[in-house]
């Protein structure tokens, strides 16, 4: 059990570092509220019309690339795990399969993919 | 031994074609990105000739056999005819219509595509295990997906893209359904070992019903009826080769596939299945040939022929014998040059006119012999009118299923006079009409020797059989081997 | 107390395989149907990755097959994702009904 104290007192810890900070500003902060405090900023400008429309498809053509790049990546984590008990083919071979994906890409990118048209 | 010891040494050399085409097809892609838009017309002749140097190298890999990886891959003869025979069809495919994808634009994605799609084919082929036939599967059904929707301005293209991608995910979902109920019945995916152990088993409600799922996913890619609805759609709104290498390739591979599912893996069931079979094919040979009589359009006219002509291949399936993978693997080697026929007149033909309608055809034999002839020469082969190879293939596939399925026979007997019929409609079209203008059509060289190389294999197998009925008999023994 | 067997997987992909199917064949909106599509594909997921786990618990086989599967689905997804974009573009609908240009 005592090797679980150390992580009960990280815990501990983190949990009174994070919630003080908030507790102590909330407490001693002085409440004045005026138009111009309360305004958005750092989360985007406010927004002008109805914001329910529909988006550009270039989103989506970016989510597709983004998509079929990250799920492709999913073979390199077994891989990497066998990594110390590993012939030398099984090495060469992880690079022939990124170097087919780094095709793709570069393909991407010849053909415009990845500007914002 | 599990499949994924990484410790089994594996033995490079014995995936030289793989590779070979992989690099190729690569190789397509990057001169695609680094060469000037006008000088991409020169990369069909790249891949051209880069499948025929492959293709005398897996001539010289005739005998070779053995397993990779516990039985994932298998190599042996009867791969190597379907990989070769799936490498002519992409080169002829190639070579016919250059001059159609120069006006498509995007040749660096045709060609690449064309030969992932032709190792996707080939994966299938030496497929010995459930993993690496779904991948090949999938490898070459995306690539006919993007190249189904390679005319990405022309809303028939992409609508039938759309059909194609939702139908062909539907399907497959259904066919990796079935696998996994097999593996979980047997606890392997390995077509060798669930053959051992589906032996010892009785046959049970799971196995049924994994079995039913794989025939519907597998028909959908042969197209069988009742899962044929999709093809004539695609067919229709396909760039024509792509709609040829489509009806020659994909259906081909997909018969690869399905005899090494069937017979390696589950002999012991398959008698059960003898008759669903028959009947698929039956019903196939009737439907795609009625169907086919009153269209107009040329494309959707082959659609459903080629929709018969899969209900025929079928027919040798049923017995699930030497003699009857001897016809699946004969039929299909030669259907695949009067399709590549067909096809690249119908091309060549949408080509110069724009047009597809039969209507157009009129006088074809005026303006151009040659393509009246070769397509003539096409149709009748699929018909099965004697000299020709299409009668051979059709006796060596019907022989085997003399003894207990007469009636299948007769069904075929009278369903190909049926297709006579409509065959010669085109035919008279073509030499009885005359045309509405009158100008000859020049057909380009590399045309000229597509049409003439099909035309002449159409004949010579038909009237001298013999070498080529010995290598499919090699290659079929070979099947049984391991 | 009750607990979770082979039996529950199944059936619980079993009930996922069947939703997946009867959106494919009932949905009128293309996304929809891929979507029912990738339903489908993860009811065999989870039938794989349940055999692996009680059928042969010593090697990975089902696992890695549902790796491919996932993989090959993303791919899959990605095309028609693009061809719903092009024909989008073209018409401005992705409803499946107004797809009739090709008929028999």
């Amino acid at each position: 059990m005592s090797d679980w104290a150390g992580v009960f007192i990280f815990f501990t810890v983190a949990l009174v570092f994070g919630a003080g900070g908030i507790l102590t500003s909330f407490l001693i902060q002085p409440r004045r509220a005026n138009p111009v405090k309360m305004e958005e900023y750092e989360c985007g400008v406010p927004t002008i019309g109805p914001t329910w429309v529909q988006f550009r498809t270039s989103y989506f053509l970016y989510a597709l690339l983004f998509v079929i790049f990250d799920v492709e990546t999913i073979y390199l984590y077994p891989w990497a795990v066998r990594f110390n008990n590993m012939q030398i083919f099984t090495f060469i071979e992880m690079i022939i399969f990124i170097f087919i994906l780094i095709v793709g890409l570069w393909y991407a990118w010849k053909e415009g993919a990845l500007e914002w048209k | 031994m599990t499949p994924f010891d990484f410790s089994i040494p594996i033995n490079p050399s014995a995936l030289t074609l793989e590779m070979l085409v992989a690099a190729l097809g690569l190789g397509i892609l990057i001169l695609g990105i680094i060469s000037p838009k006008g000088a991409r017309s020169g990369l069909g002749w790249v891949s051209f000739l880069g499948l025929m140097g492959i293709i005398g190298v897996a001539i010289t890999m005739w005998g070779q056999s053995g397993e990779l990886l516990a039985g994932m891959y298998l190599l042996d003869n009867y791969a190597l005819f379907w990989k070769i025979t799936f490498m002519v069809a992409a080169a002829l495919v190639i070579l016919g219509n250059m001059r159609y994808v120069d006006k498509v634009g995007n040749q660096a994605e045709y060609y690449s595509l064309t030969i992932f799609a032709t190792l996707g084919m080939m994966v299938m082929a030496s497929a010995g295990d459930l993993m690496t036939l779904y991948l090949g599967l999938e490898l070459m059904t995306i690539a006919f997906v993007i190249l189904v929707c390679l005319r990405k301005t022309d809303n028939k293209s992409v609508e039938a893209g759309m059909k194609y991608i939702l139908l062909a995910g539907m399907s497959s979902a259904v066919l990796l359904y079935g696998l996994s109920l097999l593996y979980g019945l047997t606890g392997s995916v390995i077509m060798l070992d669930i053959s051992r152990i589906i032996a010892m088993q009785p046959v049970s409600p799971a196995l049924v019903l994994a079995l039913v799922m794989i025939i519907a996913g597998l028909g959908f890619k042969i197209s069988a009826v009742p899962f044929h609805m999709w093809s004539p759609d695609v067919y229709e709104g396909a760039p024509t080769p792509v709609t040829s290498f489509l009806s020659m390739g994909s259906k081909a591979a997909s018969f690869a596939i399905i005899l090494r599912l069937f017979i390696t893996a589950l002999p012991g069931v398959w008698e059960n299945w003898a008759m669903v079979i028959a009947i698929l094919a039956g019903i196939t040979i009737i439907i795609g040939n009625l169907v086919a009589m009153p269209q107009t359009n040329i494309k959707r006219l082959l659609a459903y022929s080629s929709i018969a002509q899969a209900g025929y291949i079928m027919v040798g399936m049923v017995t699930a014998s030497e003699a009857g993978i001897k016809g699946v693997m004969f039929y299909a080697f030669l259907y695949v040059f009067a399709t590549a026929g067909a096809f690249t007149v119908a091309a060549y033909f949408y080509n110069v006119t724009g047009s597809d309608e039969l209507k157009d055809y009129a006088g074809l034999s005026q303006r151009s012999p040659l393509m009246a002839a070769v397509m003539l020469v096409a149709l009748l082969s699929m018909a099965g009118i004697p000299p020709l190879a299409g009668f051979v293939g059709k006796f060596y596939l019907f022989k085997t299923i003399v003894d207990g399925y007469l009636w299948l026979v007769f069904i075929g007997l009278i369903m190909s006079m049926v297709s006579v019929y409509y065959y010669l409609r085109v035919a008279l079209v073509m030499y009885r009409d005359e045309p509405k203008d009158p100008s000859p059509i020049n057909v380009s060289g590399p045309v000229t020797v597509t049409l003439i190389l099909t035309m002449l294999v159409t004949l010579i197998i038909g009237i001298y059989p013999g070498p080529l009925s010995e290598v499919v008999n090699s290659a079929a023994h070979s099947f049984f081997l391991h | 107390m009750l607990t979770i067997s082979l039996t529950h997987y199944v059936v619980l992909s079993a009930l996922l395989f069947s939703i997946g199917l009867f959106g494919v064949l009932t949905k009128r909106n293309a996304v929809a149907v891929l979507i029912c599509i990738e339903l489908m594909l993860n009811a065999v997921n989870i039938n794989l990755v349940a055999f692996s786990k009680y059928i042969t618990p010593l090697d990975f086989t089902g696992q890695i097959f549902s790796i491919f599967v996932i993989t090959v689905a993303a791919a899959e997804v990605g095309v028609g994702l693009a061809i719903i974009i092009a024909i989008y573009r073209n018409r401005l609908t992705v409803d499946l009904d107004n797809f009739d240009w090709l008929k028999w």
